[in-house]
């Protein structure tokens, strides 16, 4: 399992909770994750701190079948089986992965309208994490 | 300053199995006029419900979640038994910090104490907002029958001095002491219920009643004065039984009898109900709630309807979105199999 441990999951929740990313004061362009100098301009550490839409479209995405997912993941396939996992751009521009969910798989698209939605990503040491899937954008 | 309901919404998960499917793998199905229930997925917990379906509920005002001074979270399924719990959705929903917040659990009357606890501080200061959450998916063992009505949903309300949808007029409540009904001992991982019928509606119409005739006598009315009953729906031949004792008839409860087609919503039965109720009624209809909870307690919540606004989460069209599982999957979605 890929472990995190839980002060560095805890450091993450405003990204994985709520969209906080940040805005570099020198070229405008979001960061998502929050970088130490922006990953646009690579000539400014000042950020502003933005809270993202939660909307974006798939890039490009897998399907994760059996035996293909991560030990954290093998129960979620099990159950659910094949999953989604995307890169989607955001509304506000970066690139970012996650797990599409409430999709049948074979209906998933590039260019498909999608927005987060917290959901429990796995448990580790008894410690639940919560994080961010995409759903699609339409129904809500 | 009349004090009341100015947002709402509800989430019923998308999966759903049907009686039939019970029927199929244990011979029978236990569970008076549920057709078929709903079933959270297997990355959703009551957490991820609450955060999903107070969002909904700001938006439905809309208020920005950064106005909110109190927040109020109920649920009989929490997935920890120590650790605060509205923590989790506040941040996610980005209540700040700063707002007073409340976890509200281990009955089934939970949602309506919640309500009543969030009403509390606004009977304290007007100029506050508050949110109310009940969402519930009550579990118990497979090889129990108490098992098979237990279904998934959740409700939110905000709760204003302005732009009322419905004005809560009154509150009464009434607790008392019995055993041996829907019970979870400490150090046990599943529900118990011993299971004696006829006891356990004595305790369920001794508090129902009393809360809701308490309420009745506070606002001078009787029965036939409200349009819309919703009675706590452990299935739906429960609420019939304390509605004929009261003198309310069937019809007064049918907008708000979503058992039938989403099963136990535990805490949250009742706001659901509420929440179906605020979706079909009128200007000037009067809505009674009666929530109740072994062991046992029974909230009663009188409304009246201010205004035709409705919220965009309809509690049909959270019906009307589901995907049929058969019963293997819903033995794996709930993790039963070990």
């Amino acid at each position: 399992m890929a472990h995190v441990s839980v002060p560095m999951y805890w450091r993450t929740i405003p990204q994985r909770y709520k969209m906080v990313g940040q805005k570099c004061k020198k070229c405008g362009h979001v960061n998502f994750p929050p970088k130490g100098v922006c990953k646009y301009c690579s000539a400014s550490s000042d950020f502003e701190e933005v809270k993202l839409s939660g909307l974006g479209k798939v890039h490009t995405f897998v399907l994760i079948s059996a035996g293909g997912a991560p030990p954290e993941f093998a129960e979620q396939e099990k159950a659910g089986g094949q999953y989604p996992v995307a890169i989607v751009e955001l509304a506000e521009g970066p690139k970012v992965i996650g797990q599409v969910a409430d999709v049948d798989p074979k209906s998933i698209a590039i260019g498909m309208p999608v927005k987060t939605e917290l959901r429990r990503i796995y448990s580790e040491e008894g410690v639940i994490r919560y994080g961010f899937k995409f759903v699609p954008a339409e129904g809500k | 300053m009349p004090i009341g309901i100015s947002g709402y919404a509800a989430y019923i998960p998308k999966f759903r199995i049907k009686k039939e499917e019970y029927a199929k793998a244990w011979g029978s199905f236990a569970a008076a006029g549920v057709a078929e229930k709903s079933v959270m997925g297997f990355d959703e917990d009551v957490l991820t419900s609450a955060a999903k379906v107070a969002k909904r509920g700001l938006e439905s005002v809309p208020l920005a979640p950064e106005k909110v001074s109190r927040f109020a979270l109920a649920s009989t399924s929490a997935p920890y038994v120590e650790k605060l719990l509205s923590g989790t959705v506040l941040v996610s929903v980005g209540i700040p910090g700063t707002a007073f917040c409340s976890d509200h659990t281990s009955s089934t009357r939970a949602g309506t104490e919640a309500m009543i606890a969030a009403l509390e501080h606004m009977m304290a200061s007007s100029s506050g907002r508050a949110v109310v959450v009940a969402a519930d998916a009550p579990s118990a063992s497979m090889w129990d029958t108490i098992e098979h009505p237990m279904g998934a949903g959740a409700a939110s309300f905000v709760l204003s001095n302005e732009d009322l949808i419905a004005e809560v007029e009154a509150y009464a409540c009434f607790a008392s002491e019995y055993l041996g009904e829907r019970f979870k001992p400490k150090d046990e991982e599943t529900l118990h219920d011993l299971n004696v019928k006829k006891y356990e509606e004595g305790s369920l119409l001794a508090n129902t009643i009393k809360s809701g005739n308490a309420i009745l006598k506070m606002l001078n009315r009787k029965p036939e004065d409200y349009q819309h009953v919703v009675i706590q729906q452990p299935d739906a031949r429960v609420p019939s039984t304390v509605a004929a004792r009261m003198g309310i008839t069937d019809a007064q409860l049918a907008s708000g009898l979503v058992v039938k087609s989403v099963g136990d919503l535990g805490a949250a039965s009742t706001l659901v109900g509420l929440a179906a109720v605020l979706d079909a009624a009128k200007v000037g209809d009067k809505i009674l709630v009666i929530s109740y909870g072994s062991g046992a307690a029974s909230d009663a919540l009188s409304l009246k309807v201010m205004s035709d606004r409705k919220s965009p989460f309809k509690v049909q069209a959270e019906l009307e979105r589901k995907e049929y599982i058969d019963y293997v999957k819903y033995l794996k979605i709930k993790g039963a199999i070990v």
